[in-house]
């Protein structure tokens, strides 16, 4: 197993795995952290205004998810990534190297699907 | 300070912008434009030279978008909702989510541009670079119509 080898694996598992934990943790609304912005403060998992006042507060303490969400994916297709990594290297080879940009593609459309309701506000 | 760092971003998008165009175009150039035409010139570039730098500058790019978020979230984004600007906050929203994407595209598309190049990664590496540089259009556009709506410090 070469060294280059081994980084080119886990560089082609990584991205796939990242865009599909991406979605699921957007869908799911799993982040790994909320921040608060206004508050300058960050708290661990995901947290809504909903969960602790009346959501017409929510203004007040503006919750962002983005960067959990981002944390999450990235912890997640780490994992996959190393796995990948230390596999032999003949169990990956037949695999076909189109999935690394044919998946973020999917999820870039699943995200796109999921942001829809934004704009169902304006019809 | 966030007009400051809104400004660098822009001036970075910009630079990562023709990066990823050229490349793109260079990577594509199947269909070869008549030698010597400004078309020509524009895709006979050296694409695998680029490829540092689009990292690089996305990076860069992704990282003070990251921060100059913050303050889009508390200053502008209830500007927009209050003046129910819902498509706006919808493609800003799509803009965040291929940003995070693109940016854990950044290591296969780096490996794929190492030299020597790996002929059977050739249309990996084209679509890869391509999606890249859709991903680079669709923010710079959806930023700069975002900041033309509400931008920082109005």
């Amino acid at each position: 197993m070469t060294g280059s080898s081994a980084c080119r694996r886990f560089a082609f598992a990584f991205g796939p795995a990242f865009a599909v934990i991406y979605v699921i943790a957007l869908a799911r609304d799993l982040a790994l952290f909320t921040v608060y912005p206004s508050l300058g403060i960050v708290l661990a998992g995901t947290h809504h205004a909903r969960d602790t006042v009346s959501p017409s507060m929510g203004f007040l303490a503006p919750a962002m998810y983005w960067y959990g969400w981002t944390a999450t994916a990235a912890l997640g297709a780490l994992v996959f990534g190393l796995a990948a990594a230390i596999l032999p290297e003949r169990w990956t080879r037949r695999l076909w190297s189109g999935w690394v940009w044919v998946v973020p593609l999917g999820a870039m459309m699943a995200c796109v699907y999921l942001t829809l309701p934004w704009f169902r506000l304006y019809l | 300070m966030a007009t400051i760092l809104l400004i660098i971003h822009g001036l970075v998008a910009v630079a990562l912008l023709g990066a990823a165009t050229h490349q793109t175009l260079a990577t594509w150039r199947h269909a070869r434009a008549r030698p010597g035409s400004f078309l020509g010139r524009f895709r006979a570039v050296p694409s695998a030279a680029f490829a540092d730098a689009i990292v690089l500058l996305y990076v860069l790019s992704a990282l003070l978008g990251a921060v100059v978020y913050l303050y889009f979230r508390v200053d502008v984004r209830p500007g927009l909702e209050r003046g129910a600007h819902w498509p706006a906050l919808g493609f800003f929203d799509i803009k965040e989510h291929f940003v995070s994407i693109g940016l854990a595209l950044l290591p296969a598309y780096w490996i794929c541009w190492q030299p020597p190049l790996v002929g059977a990664l050739a249309r990996t590496r084209a679509a890869l670079t391509t999606i890249l540089a859709c991903i680079v259009w669709w923010n710079f556009l959806v930023g700069h119509v975002v900041n033309n709506i509400k931008g920082l410090g109005s």
